[in-house]
């Protein structure tokens, strides 16, 4: 074949040309860490990649939103844990006072005191945390009872609050309050206080039954969110897995292997020293050089 | 036998070689001239003395008379122009796919961290499962339907800049100017160049039949072809232009529109008599827009002397002509025929169509969600019907149908975010609503609106995916189709081009022999100094 100079520059310009594309293609990578830059450099990956970022963000968000369904369950659980501790002291003032050898002005005593406990069984019940009232339901507006503890049938709202905390998982975050303070919960607080206000040692000896019962239904209740805390444990653990696992499986799809980046590098820069070395030492002489 | 054969025959030499010299230097000079075919010099021999005849002299013969130029030819292949076309039709057909491809991934370049609509729909997902959460938060609310914004502003940015391309690929194409009555953009550049080509015909077939071989024009026509060639396919055939003219002449280019296969089809586009025609005559391409779309409805081929000469190119007819007017129109969009139906398909048109679709559906789930929940009572309110939430997103300018281009965010829903409708029952701290409303972008749509089984960001990832898959294929295309082209190139210019040492061989060769020439020129001359001077003069 006839080769003409021109050729010569022709190949050796678009030899150059690929040689520093592919160069800033090695450069692209270093500089971003990234195998790809647009879509169409590497479909596959590109869309596997955009399916990651998705997972990512949901993990992501499932773990914001378990840590609030954390924040329901902890403020429940500890209102609870003052809810039995309130009833259990009721208990056992309705033992002492079922006691023969108590005086009245002393049952009167315990009676200010019972007066006391149940004031803050119903702060607990009407209990606020980031100004939403914990225990009635989705009406975060309204808190469960009056004042004086009466639950008004309008204003009581039974509808679990849930969350998602992973795909198509929901968890009840709050606790349905008018379970634990409906019923007869406040009533067998006042037959108490009735019976100690009027000193009637048969009402007193019935109160610790009664109490008893409010006992086990909020124990119930408490018990009931404990193995709900439970399985937000184990969903929170295995939000944490997922996250690792999504991350380091998109890393490994759309990030650049730099000690291979590096050295495809390493080997261009050496082809295109050789290519201009090369290319320099053609293209210069011509016979005209050497005619004399 | 003449006194003055000698000189003569020097005479001519020197003529000659003086000939071979000056074609030389015009090789040299030509050396970088784009489309130059290195020309030479064909030397012959002079007929020789005596020649057959009744009165010839006695003499033993025949004695040679020295050298002419028959004729100065130009060193090129025919057969490599055709290769060279066919595959410059490919070249050029995939690198302005590709260009106007990766125009379109430029814009929805998805890879972009900070920036894309699968990055928005993320957002818009996470800020309405946090208020979910968080019904009662005023700023978790406003975040929610900030987000729902970018939403809508992602799509109305990936649509706008995509019809804005569409625009540009159809200033490409050409448009007729009432003023000037031509067409510019690639339909006029063909028209250019046919009306080039034409003239550059009429020049050659007036030098052609005198006998002598217009070296340059050819050179100058065959670059026009070249580009020509860029453009639609064709295919070239010559007709001698006179009885007279040589017979390596290359004669008169007649140019058609050719097959895949690069068989000549009966579409003319210059004729051999259109030489004698004026430029206004001459047949000349135009496109039709198919009225109210982004569609090119046919190519037209309008031939104002000879109306036999007009065709028309309709539908999806014109991919069968590789160019770069192929890859403008299949990219812009076009009428397609399937079976009885008309369809207006193209990539810009199909992706546009697509996003509308996935726009438009979005926004329908999304609205019939978001009129389920309830707005935000104010104290003393129930939750009533007319409580219920209103359409989420709107059309931007207050027409019936959503398009990504007009997707937008209900102007009261921005100004008060209360209205956002994310509660089941009413109350405030319900926000089920909003769980609802995140799935309208993962869950697959009901009565499968996008396809069986396909969500809001499925759906768009396939429209990603096709894109990508497509623009891949394009680039890659290019990348092999340049190799190729290149490889042709060589092969052309190894054929034509001029080498600077070999035309340094060829000045020393004619110099040399300009040289002896000279000297035999000497050499007669002293002969007959002799004869003049020095003869008779015996003895004195």
């Amino acid at each position: 074949m006839r080769i003409t100079q021109g050729m010569i520059s022709n190949n050796m310009m678009s030899n150059l040309t690929k040689s520093y594309s592919s160069m800033n293609k090695y450069m692209d990578q270093l500089n971003t860490g990234k195998k790809i830059s647009k879509p169409s450099d590497n479909p596959f990956i590109a869309i596997k990649g955009l399916d990651y970022r998705t997972q990512l963000a949901q993990v992501e968000q499932y773990k914001g939103n378990a840590s609030e369904v954390d924040l329901w369950m902890d403020n429940s659980d500890s209102a609870l844990n003052g809810v039995t501790a309130g009833l259990q002291r009721l208990q056992d003032l309705a033992r002492q006072g079922a006691n023969g050898t108590y005086s009245e002005s002393e049952r009167l005593n315990m009676k200010a005191e019972a007066e006391q406990i149940k004031d803050d069984l119903i702060s607990i019940a009407n209990r606020k945390v980031n100004d939403r009232y914990i225990f009635n339901g989705t009406d975060t507006k309204t808190p469960l009872l009056d004042k004086d503890g009466v639950m008004s049938e309008d204003s009581k709202n039974q509808k679990p609050i849930l969350i998602h905390v992973a795909e198509n998982i929901e968890l009840q975050a709050n606790v349905d309050g008018a379970k634990v303070f409906g019923g007869d919960f406040f009533k067998n607080i006042d037959d108490f206080i009735q019976a100690l206000d009027s000193n009637d040692q048969t009402g007193i000896g019935k109160a610790i039954g009664t109490l008893q019962a409010n006992i086990d239904t909020s124990v119930n209740e408490r018990a009931n969110l404990g193995a709900r805390m439970n399985r937000l444990d184990l969903i929170k653990n295995r939000l944490d897995n997922q996250e690792i696992t999504a991350t380091d499986i998109m890393s490994k799809n759309e990030n650049v292997d730099y000690e291979k980046a590096i050295t495809d590098l390493l080997t261009q820069e050496t082809m295109h020293r050789a290519a201009l070395a090369a290319g320099s030492r053609v293209i210069q002489p011509t016979l005209v050089d050497f005619l004399r | 036998m003449s006194t003055f054969h000698g000189l003569e025959m020097a005479k001519q030499a020197l003529f000659t070689q003086q000939m071979g010299l000056y074609t030389t230097g015009h090789n040299l000079s030509n050396v970088n001239t784009e489309g130059f075919s290195r020309q030479r010099v064909n030397f012959e021999a002079m007929s020789p003395f005596p020649s057959a005849s009744r009165n010839r002299p006695s003499i033993p013969g025949q004695l040679g008379t020295g050298v002419m130029a028959g004729t100065v030819q130009r060193i090129r292949d025919a057969y490599l122009d055709s290769q060279y076309r066919t595959q410059n039709s490919k070249t050029a057909y995939w690198e302005t796919r590709a260009t106007a491809l990766n125009r379109m991934e430029s814009f929805m370049n998805e890879m972009d961290e900070t920036n894309g609509l699968s990055k928005t729909m993320n957002d818009f997902w996470k800020s309405l499962e946090t208020l979910s959460t968080n019904p009662e938060n005023a700023g978790a609310r406003g975040v929610a339907v900030e987000n729902g914004v970018m939403v809508a502003e992602s799509f109305n940015h990936i649509a706008t800049s995509l019809e804005q391309i569409q625009k540009d690929l159809r200033t490409q194409i050409g448009t007729y100017n009432d003023d000037t009555k031509e067409y510019d953009g690639k339909i006029g550049d063909a028209n250019a160049l046919l009306k080039q080509i034409n003239d550059l015909n009429k020049q050659i077939g007036e030098v052609e039949p005198l006998g002598y071989l217009p070296n340059d024009l050819y050179d100058r026509r065959d670059r026009l072809i070249d580009e020509l060639s860029s453009i639609i396919k064709i295919d070239v055939k010559y007709e001698k232009s006179g009885d007279s003219s040589l017979k390596i002449a290359d004669g008169i280019a007649v140019i058609r529109l050719a097959n895949q296969d690069g068989t000549p089809t009966n579409h003319v586009l210059l004729s051999a008599t259109d030489r004698n025609l004026t430029d206004d005559k001459i047949g000349q391409f135009g496109v039709t827009d198919v009225s109210g779309k982004n569609a090119i409805g046919s190519i037209t081929f309008t031939k104002a002397g000879d109306s036999n000469g007009n065709f028309e190119i309709e539908n999806d007819d014109f991919l069968k002509y590789d160019g770069s007017l192929k890859a403008l129109i299949e990219t812009y969009g076009y009428v397609k025929q399937e079976g009885t139906e008309t369809k207006i398909t193209g990539d810009f048109s199909d992706t546009l169509e697509r996003l509308n679709k996935l726009a438009e559906n979005f926004a329908k789930a999304f609205n019939e969600v978001h009129q389920t929940g309830y707005v935000v009572l104010k104290e003393g309110e129930t939750a009533t019907d007319d409580k219920k939430g209103k359409a989420f997103f709107v059309t931007k300018d207050g027409s019936g149908s959503i398009t990504a281009k007009n997707l937008a965010v209900s102007s009261e829903i921005r100004e008060h975010p209360d209205l956002l409708a994310i509660s089941s029952d009413g109350k405030f701290g319900n926000g089920d609503v909003a769980k609802k409303l995140a799935e309208v972008m993962t869950e697959p749509l009901k009565d499968n609106a996008l396809g069986s089984q396909t969500s809001v960001k499925g759906y768009f990832q396939q429209i990603i995916s096709k894109m990508a898959v497509d623009t891949r294929a394009a680039n890659q295309r290019v990348a092999n189709d340049n190799v190729l082209q290149q490889k042709i190139q060589n092969d052309r210019l190894s054929v034509s081009a001029v080498s600077i040492d070999e035309e340094m061989t060829n000045l020393l060769k004619f110099q040399h022999a300009y040289n002896a020439s000279a000297r035999s020129m000497t050499a007669m001359d002293e002969i007959l100094d002799k004869i003049i001077n020095s003869m008779g003069l015996v003895g004195r």
